[in-house]
């Protein structure tokens, strides 16, 4: 089956995004397709680079980049999102004028038309963090 | 393929940033021709409560973007009465220019009627 991921929640602040990660493993075990992975809300912080958890927590960063690269999964961050919450590329750092950018390599800033898009184009949607 | 999809608001409009990140995934969403209805319940309802003084607070009303819906194609307003009952609001009090609202005894049968759910 043919399955998006929403992920609302920032690592190390509630399990949401690791359970969010997991269950994207299980998917791909289970010969399930993931059409897209967006990160909306406090989920961009999913794609921050420069966050340095102590080495004996999980680094949910890292392990997302790997799920990536072994699977070439779509993980997309919501620009607007991100901006916000200080999330950016090379060229949205130069463009407005920030210190640095911090998206890690293996995730895509793109509107939420890419959420959209997902909605459509899947047969599932689960969503991850938001009300408790 | 087009199908229809309900969003799910849920959050006060304040508290958190979820409520408006809500709202802007909607009206996107609707700008993309997508056929979406929405359904408050649990504190959400208290997003369309009207004479919000937000900017005590150092916040944006959340009242343009909800003004916005209809102008988006999205006239339908799904809110469940048992929420606003649980928070003593009247549906008087939650009216937004240009959209129907239906208040709703049984969300689970609402939700369970779509196809695709968005949760905010």
């Amino acid at each position: 089956m043919k399955f998006s991921l929403a992920v609302y929640a920032a690592p190390h602040s509630s399990q949401s995004a690791a359970s969010a990660l997991r269950f994207a493993r299980a998917l791909l075990a289970e010969g399930h397709e993931i059409y897209r992975i967006f990160f909306y809300c406090d989920g961009v912080q999913n794609a921050n680079s420069i966050a340095a958890p102590p080495q004996d927590e999980t680094d949910l960063t890292g392990q997302w980049q790997a799920l990536q690269r072994e699977h070439s999964l779509d993980l997309v961050v919501c620009i607007a999102a991100a901006q916000r919450r200080g999330v950016l590329n090379q060229r949205e750092a130069e463009r407005l004028e920030k210190p640095s950018a911090n998206l890690a390599e293996g995730f895509e800033l793109a509107g939420l038309g890419q959420l959209t898009d997902a909605v459509a184009n899947s047969e599932r949607l689960v969503t991850f963090g938001g009300t408790q | 393929m087009k199908q229809r999809t309900l969003a799910l608001c849920r959050a006060a409009p304040y508290g958190s940033a979820l409520a408006r990140e809500g709202l802007e995934a909607v009206l996107a969403s609707a700008a993309m021709e997508q056929e979406i209805d929405l359904l408050f319940l649990g504190d959400g309802v208290f997003q369309l409560l009207d004479h919000q003084s937000p900017m005590a607070i150092g916040q944006k009303s959340l009242r343009r973007n909800l003004m916005a819906l209809p102008m988006f194609g999205i006239e339908q307003l799904y809110v469940a009465r048992g929420s606003l009952a649980q928070r003593g609001l009247t549906p008087e009090e939650i009216q937004i220019p240009g959209a129907e609202i239906t208040l709703v005894d049984q969300p689970g049968n609402l939700i369970a009627a779509y196809q695709c759910v968005l949760s905010f």
